[in-house]
């Protein structure tokens, strides 16, 4: 294939983006800076289309791979830059173009009005053009490279009203947090440019695979695997490094929405994805990202059904599920962890997006369980696409949650022992805290929501179609798994390559498999959904008031969940100590001990030949002048002769 | 005339003619940076088109104690006459509404004269004596023109800097009389001199040249000079001395110490691989705890130069071109960087991270500029200062020392720490009792217009660096070993 065969869906998803943003950018944002979206949501329905054409032709045709253009060479390796349009990558494409341009939509309604509108579409727009380039690089510099774009739209999202100093400060530990996994990255990438003296995904795995059936793992293997969890743990909110994502909803609400479904948090699970042929041939790697993966959504499951604030307890949602895709793929069921990612997006945006409209209706950035509450009645539609979405997060059949959560579910009972535990664990957790948020937010009247007084009402169109369509889409989420099953499957197997002329075809690790309707995922899906959402009916509607007494009554426990069981506090020693090592460096050792050594010594001297007075200035410009005047005559001594 | 002698007599005449045109002196000061520029790319192009290859000579008979007039240029010098050139232009721009005498413009061509000739001299004593000329425009430019410390910052940079020549100096003489022991010739010819048996002399001459390129580069512990000369300097100043000076030490060091002294190089090559990572993770440190942006910047240099040594003393093919790119991406990075908190420093006389707030708001366009290449600084793949770390790393880690390219990798991450919470203090956070933001108009179209210029560089270097390696590579293939 050559890069004139390549479909014209393909270029348009970058053409799209990339026109609109300097249309809006060179031409609306100074002429008519409340323009700015028209074009961008033009770009969005470009996208959406070309995505889903381009998975029909990926379904139907296979997948392409081919470079470009050469980016960089130096000495024995060099780095093309190129894409890869496989299975994986058009399923989740096509997701984020869907979810993305819905929360777009979304996002023309509710940033209306902002003095910074024109500079959030711009700024909202790369972040999308971000993830696509993401999804569509062929090799790991030019993942990398869009990697770290969407990492700064997430900053400049993340810091949008930066007048807040809580804004600010969330978009610098987002970024910052993000630098110290990239660290694993950039690591990795240098190892694997070492290693394999090509960065292009494909040619990787055909060596890794060679070097294995011949019972060998490059030396550096374990490493390079090591540091792109660690990698992933930062960008996909995982322990240790998920501490920033509660954080970033200081955005406004449809950039939490975009990073929680579509554009940020996923591209760890993909790097991964895209990284495991190299993982699983390191033995005990897949574990740890199983346990990595189940110990955070565990952990993060509880944290959520204990935050009051709502975006809070999504954005804790959002770490616990990416846990159970991270454990899903530690298992090695790589479809599973697509589609889970998938219906997760679909879900988790409507979630969202139902959370801004209820923070817009008390006109605030973000709204909190004191604040609000039995808005059943005052916004019906917000309320029925939330039902829906929660639903589907808690896995209840038929909705589409249940057959990607118990699916994950299931694949850590076949595998027993304490992930098993952990899968049962977290959907009791899941239902516990999205029935909870849903009882205290929709049901029941109590004393303690002081909003209650407020006078609620659903805002306009633009804020609820957007909601209905991604809702529905989260209940219907689950027909897309024969879909996704032979996307994957299509990624993993049967690759065409060519060793020394001859043709081949490539299996790479992992299994695209997933599971359709079982009667024992439903019963077990449904008995721990119905144990958490009637702990919360318990716990809200019935002893209405628990939830603010059990705060006053334990103020230590209070202290425990609020510092993510203590993390959050050691993070915050670390930074002091970074920065103070920074102050000893700056002003004290350098400043101070070392330029004041050697100043001293120097005004000694100068001192003592007065040079510092006025006079002696001329006397050093007069040395100056002869020194210059010499160095010129010996040079025309030297030309002349 | 040959085109290698034009390129630096060209902004000679300059200097000259600068300092008898009087008022007119900025216009004269265009026409000649115009007339370099072009001059530049006249000889970089022949070297582009046959990617690297091609060397020009212009010679002339020995004079007295082998002393010659004898220039070359490849790939490495002419990439760094050019930034030379284009630098000098984008200064001249900048400086253009200055209130200023015919000698300020006078003394920006006579820098550019003599960097150019530093890059382009064979013969060392012809290096030399181009060496010490970029002093003495530099002092002046510091010492006259500068803010409000500018004398003892001027003083402080000279004294250093002199007497870092010093060493190198004698080591370059002794490596001169060493050779004539050994073959009863004089000469200064780099080629000539080059595989000359240094004996037992060997260590020390590699010790005075790498602390006269060292303190220039500059290298921990050399380093204390630069705050305050890029502090004090004028921004047009510190655009030259971060974006050209600078490399004059790491070009001495590729160009002079390496091929002269290779077997010491070699032997010393972890320790130098220390100093360099240290160099790339104390100036980072060092750089948090600035509270004036114009050090915090210059601090940042001292890291990425570190960045460029690890690339240097790696040997390998990645870590040079990496090198080489990294020097012309810090210019062209640094140099924005300078510039615009020469903006600011224009406007309202201070450069306190606490002095403005706010800026966002009142002055757009240099928010954005300043984010853009706070972006390119801090390593953003996408945009260009990323390459040239990347192939510096690259190569560290394939040396014999892969360890420091962790020390490396630790220096990347901390720059986002010290540039990011900058940035906001400066354009994000409320103004605070103290500000004086209200002073800051936006960025005129003069200013815009030399801004996107650098913008657009590094994007394209950083998304197509290929073919700047590419005509890099093949000059950096014969200096080391």
């Amino acid at each position: 294939m050559t890069p004139a065969q390549v479909p014209i869906v393909a270029w348009l998803l970058f053409l799209a983006p990339i026109s609109a943003i300097l249309f809006g950018f060179f031409i609306l944002r100074p002429l008519k800076p409340e323009w700015t979206h028209w074009p961008i949501l033009l770009s969005c329905a470009v996208v959406a289309v070309a995505s889903v054409a381009l998975a029909a032709r990926v379904y139907a045709d296979g997948s392409f791979d081919l470079n470009f253009y050469r980016w960089a060479a130096v000495g024995d390796w060099g780095v093309d830059f190129g894409l890869r349009i496989d299975g994986p990558c058009v399923a989740v494409l096509t997701m984020v173009a869907l979810v993305g341009s819905l929360i777009h939509v979304y996002a023309a309604s509710y940033m209306k009005g902002d003095p910074g509108f024109s500079r959030f579409f711009l700024v909202f727009h790369l972040f999308f053009l971000a993830m696509i380039g993401l999804l569509t690089a062929n090799n790991y510099v030019q993942m990398y490279l869009f990697w770290e774009l969407v990492g700064l739209a997430s900053y400049l999202l993340i810091g949008f009203w930066y007048q807040k100093e809580s804004a600010r400060k969330a978009a610098l530990k987002a970024f910052l947090t993000n630098r110290v996994g990239d660290f694993g990255f950039l690591l990795a990438l240098l190892l694997i440019l070492t290693t394999f003296r090509v960065a292009q995904f494909h040619i990787i795995y055909l060596k890794v695979l060679v070097l294995a059936s011949g019972g060998h793992t490059p030396e550096f293997l374990p490493l390079i695997g090591g540091l792109l969890i660690w990698a992933a743990c930062a960008k996909s909110a995982q322990f240790p490094l998920y501490f920033w994502l509660p954080d970033a909803m200081e955005g406004p609400t449809p950039t939490s929405a975009l990073m929680h479904a579509a554009t940020m948090v996923t591209a760890g699970v993909f790097l991964l994805i895209r990284s495991w042929p190299l993982i699983a041939a390191v033995p005990g790697l897949p574990t740890a990202v199983a346990a990595i993966g189940a110990f955070t959504a565990l952990a993060s499951a509880v944290i959520a059904g204990t935050r009051k604030d709502l975006k809070r307890i999504l954005a804790y949602s959002t770490v616990s599920h990416l846990g159970l895709m991270m454990l899903a793929l530690g298992l090695g069921q790589i479809g599973v962890a697509v589609f889970h990612l998938i219906v997760h997006g679909f879900f988790k945006a409507a979630l969202f997006l139902c959370a801004g409209n209820v923070g817009h209706a008390i006109h605030q950035p973000t709204a909190n369980v004191d604040e609000v509450g039995g808005w059943r009645k005052a916004l019906p539609w917000t309320y029925a696409c939330f039902l829906l979405a929660a639903l589907s997060l808690a896995g209840v059949f038929p909705f589409g949650g249940f057959f990607s959560k118990d699916a994950i579910v299931d694949a850590a009972l076949s595998r027993g022992g304490l992930f098993a535990a952990a899968g049962l664990l977290v959907s009791i957790g899941s239902a516990f805290y999205i029935f909870r948020m849903l009882f205290l937010t929709f049901h029941g009247s109590r004393p303690e929501q002081k909003g209650l007084s407020a006078h609620p009402h659903e805002a306009g169109f633009g804020f609820v179609a957007p909601i209905v369509l991604l809702a529905v889409g989260s209940a219907f989420a689950g027909l897309l798994r024969p879909l996704i099953e032979r996307l994957v499957d299509g990624g993993l197997h049967g690759l065409p390559v060519s060793v020394g002329g001859v043709a081949l075809q490539m299996n790479l690790p992992g299994s695209a498999m997933i599971p359709g309707f079982e009667w024992r995922a439903l019963l077990i899906g449904t008995a721990m959904a119905a144990i958490g959402a009637g702990a919360a009916y318990a716990l809200t509607m019935i002893d209405a008031g628990w939830d603010w007494r059990w705060r006053v009554s334990s103020p230590r426990l209070v202290r425990v969940f609020d510092t993510d069981f203590g993390w959050k506090t050691l993070i915050g020693w670390i930074a002091d100590g970074v920065t103070g090592l920074g102050n000893f460096a700056g002003r004290v050792l350098d400043k101070k001990w070392w330029d004041g050594a050697i100043e001293s010594t120097g005004s000694a001297a100068l001192g003592a030949g007065g040079l510092l007075s006025d006079a002696s200035r001329g006397r050093l410009n007069e040395a100056l002048w002869w020194m210059a005047a010499g160095a010129a005559l010996l040079l025309a001594a030297g030309g002349l002769r | 005339m040959s085109l290698l002698t034009a390129l630096w007599v060209v902004p000679l005449a300059g200097a000259v003619a600068c300092a008898l045109s009087g008022r007119a002196a900025r216009w004269t000061s265009l026409a000649f940076s115009l007339a370099a520029l072009a001059l530049s790319a006249a000889a970089l192009r022949p070297v582009l088109a046959s990617s690297g290859a091609g060397l020009a000579l212009a010679g002339g008979a020995p004079g007295a104690f082998g002393v010659s007039y004898a220039l070359a240029a490849d790939g490495l010098s002419l990439s760094l006459v050019g930034l030379t050139a284009f630098l000098n232009l984008i200064c001249v721009a900048a400086s253009w509404d200055l209130d200023v005498s015919a000698g300020y413009w006078a003394c920006f061509q006579a820098l550019a004269c003599a960097l150019c000739g530093v890059f382009l001299a064979r013969d060392l004593f012809l290096f030399y004596i181009f060496w010490e000329a970029t002093l003495i425009p530099m002092f002046f430019i510091i010492g006259l023109w500068g803010s409000d410390n500018r004398r003892r910052a001027a003083l402080k940079f000279f004294i250093f800097t002199f007497a870092g020549s010093i060493f190198m100096l004698l080591a370059l003489i002794a490596v001169v009389v060493l050779h004539q022991r050994a073959t009863g010739e004089w000469t200064w010819n780099l080629a000539a001199l080059r595989g000359t048996d240094l004996g037992p002399a060997a260590p020390w001459i590699f010790l005075g040249l790498l602390v006269g390129f060292g303190v220039k580069v500059p290298m921990v512990p050399l380093h204390t000079w630069l705050p305050d000369a890029h502090t004090e300097a004028p921004a047009a100043g510190s655009v030259m001395l971060a974006g050209v000076m600078l490399k004059m030490g790491v070009y001495g060091i590729l160009r002079v110490a390496l091929p002269l002294a290779p077997t010491v190089a070699a032997a010393w090559m972890p320790l130098l691989t220390l100093l360099a990572a240290i160099s790339a993770v104390y100036g980072a440190l060092c750089a948090m705890a600035q509270t004036d942006l114009k050090r915090l910047v210059a601090y940042s240099s001292i890291a990425h130069l570190g960045f460029c040594l690890l690339g240097v003393f790696s040997g390998t093919a990645q870590g040079l071109a990496g090198a080489a790119l990294l020097m012309i991406n810090h210019g062209i990075t640094t140099g924005a960087l300078f510039l615009l908190v020469g903006f600011l420093y224009e406007r309202a006389h201070k450069r306190g991270l606490s002095d403005f707030g706010g800026l966002a708001e009142r002055a757009p366009r240099l928010a954005f500029f300043f984010g853009f290449s706070i972006m390119a600084s801090i390593g953003l793949p996408g945009l260009n200062g990323f390459v040239g770390e990347f192939l510096c790393l690259s190569g560290i880690w394939q040396s014999s020392l892969p360890i420091f390219a962790v020390l490396g990798v630790i220096g990347v991450t901390l720059a986002a720490v010290y540039a990011l919470p900058a940035y906001q203090a400066v354009f994000w956070a409320p103004e605070g009792p103290g500000s004086v933001s209200a002073k800051v108009r936006d960025l005129g179209a003069r200013e815009s217009g030399i801004l996107w210029t650098l913008c657009a560089l590094m994007l394209w270097i950083g998304l197509a660096p290929q073919p700047w390696l590419a005509a890099l590579a093949p000059s950096l293939r014969g200096l080391v070993r």
